[in-house]
């Protein structure tokens, strides 16, 4: 059995658990084991006391900085799905004059149905020039008939003229009878005069008229050829230029969705961080508690400390050990009974609702 | 207007998570660090919930709850306790004192908007 007044050194405070015996001890033993009880423990209270201040003050400032670091984080959270919703709404397109706003893939279609129209009415006009150039042949034709006219017209002209000539000439021959047969020979020559000239108006009216025709030709013959070449090229165009666009949409699509998801999975981290952190609580309650305890080893050291200077005073060693038993007993009494982190996890509390 | 939330805990740490989760959620909140700072900070506001901690220095939260329920502004406002005590005991002094609802610390975020959108 081990003896209390065997010289053993004190363990900490449960060595002031065991009760000092009576009577038997030397007074000097006694002192000696009171003196050591009472170092042992100022030893481990000046050891204990700032390495639990420290570890508070460290878990502290660690928490403080974390707290900063999650705030910002979730400024930056807060800012990235903001600038992914400007996104998303920068691709919503609004019509002048629509009722309502339109997604990009309806304003593609939009624009695809726009083009669609266009190019069939260039391909209309297109088929129209080409109408235009037969009926430019068919005018073209009918043009050289009437020079074609003409030219008999001069030359039934020409004879009226000769006929008329011969006429005077033999209105000359007639002499007095043929005064009035020579009258008329005269006019018939000016008709044929006035028919020719009128022929040659008539032929170059017919002349210019032909090369406007050309001219036109050439233009309708233009546009019949190059405007449906152009059309369906520019459609080719645009159809490639709003593939390229519709993928783009896409691939941007694709990224806001990535964003989002990044976004739910940081806020997802966030509330484990928000959680640990309460730990920061937790440890400060439990070093809070160790402390107190701490003040409790204090307690008794100085209890042992009263029992030395009673025993060095020459008091009753009964009295003096009475003394210190109430001491250690009442430091016993108020020993915490706590412990703030109960599950030792890091998982959520229960909630109970009344 | 948002809902205001008084939440009251000597732990900063305690505060600030508790303000950062319920701000997430759009929801204006006060802070006090006692049950007497509470008792100075809570009249006039029109709060829509109060979460408390049990073990604070000056004036404890079952203290505060037993104080807030006697003034008539606070009969019904719901009272959350959000404490590291988890004895079946001390939830029923919760429970009597005029607590709502009790809450072991930690806390996980998405339950603890689940249950304030869930009282108030």
């Amino acid at each position: 059995m081990k003896s209390w007044f065997s010289g053993t050194p004190a363990t900490g405070p449960t060595t002031s658990q065991e009760p000092p015996p009576q009577g038997g001890a030397s007074r000097v033993a006694l002192l000696r084991m009171a003196s050591r009880e009472a170092a042992m423990l100022e030893g481990q209270v000046n050891f204990l006391k700032p390495e639990l201040l420290q570890a508070d003050s460290l878990v502290q400032e660690a928490a403080g900085t974390l707290e900063q670091a999650l705030r910002t984080l979730d400024q930056r959270v807060q800012h990235q799905h903001q600038l992914a919703k400007e996104v998303q709404k920068a691709m919503v397109i609004t019509l002048d004059g629509a009722q309502d706003s339109s997604g990009f893939d309806s304003i593609s279609s939009s624009i695809g149905g726009t083009l669609d129209g266009f190019v069939t009415a260039i391909l209309e006009i297109s088929k129209s020039s080409v109408q235009l150039v037969g009926e430019i042949e068919d005018i073209r034709g009918r043009s050289e008939r009437m020079e074609g006219m003409l030219g008999e017209l001069s030359e039934i002209a020409g004879r009226t003229h000769l006929l008329s000539l011969n006429a005077s000439i033999e209105a000359a021959h007639a002499r007095r009878f043929g005064a009035g047969f020579a009258v008329v020979a005269g006019e018939v020559s000016k008709l044929a005069d006035r028919s020719t000239a009128l022929s040659s108006t008539i032929q170059e009216q017919i002349s210019g008229t032909r090369q406007a025709l050309e001219r036109t030709d050439a233009h309708v013959q233009g546009i019949a050829s190059k405007d449906m070449n152009v059309a369906l090229q520019s459609k080719a165009n645009s159809e490639a230029l709003m593939q390229a666009l519709e993928a783009s949409n896409l691939r941007v699509k694709d990224l806001v969705g990535q964003i989002e998801v990044n976004a739910r999975s940081i806020a997802e981290q966030v509330g484990h961080v928000v959680r640990s952190l309460q730990f920061e609580d937790l440890v400060h309650q439990t070093l809070t508690a160790c402390l107190k305890e701490v003040g409790n080893l204090m307690e008794q050291a100085q209890a042992w400390r009263a029992f030395e200077a009673a025993l060095a005073a020459e008091e009753p060693e009964a009295q003096a050990m009475d003394a210190l038993e109430s001491i250690l007993s009442q430091i016993e009494a108020s020993r915490v009974q706590f412990r703030a982190v109960k599950s030792g996890s890091l998982d959520a509390g229960d909630v109970d609702l009344f | 207007m948002s809902p205001c939330i008084l939440t009251v805990d000597d732990s900063s740490t305690m505060r600030q998570m508790i303000s950062f989760t319920l701000k997430s959620a759009n929801f204006e909140v006060v802070e006090a660090g006692d049950g007497v700072e509470a008792l100075e900070v809570a009249p006039g506001k029109k709060l829509a919930l109060i979460i408390t901690d049990v073990n604070m220095p000056r004036m404890d939260g079952l203290t505060l709850v037993h104080r807030l329920r006697a003034l008539p502004e606070f009969k019904f406002t719901p009272i959350l306790v959000l404490t590291t005590e988890s004895d079946a005991s001390m939830k029923q002094k919760g429970k009597e004192a005029g607590a709502t609802g009790w809450i072991v610390k930690p806390f996980s975020p998405e339950k603890l908007l689940e249950v304030v959108n869930k009282v108030i």
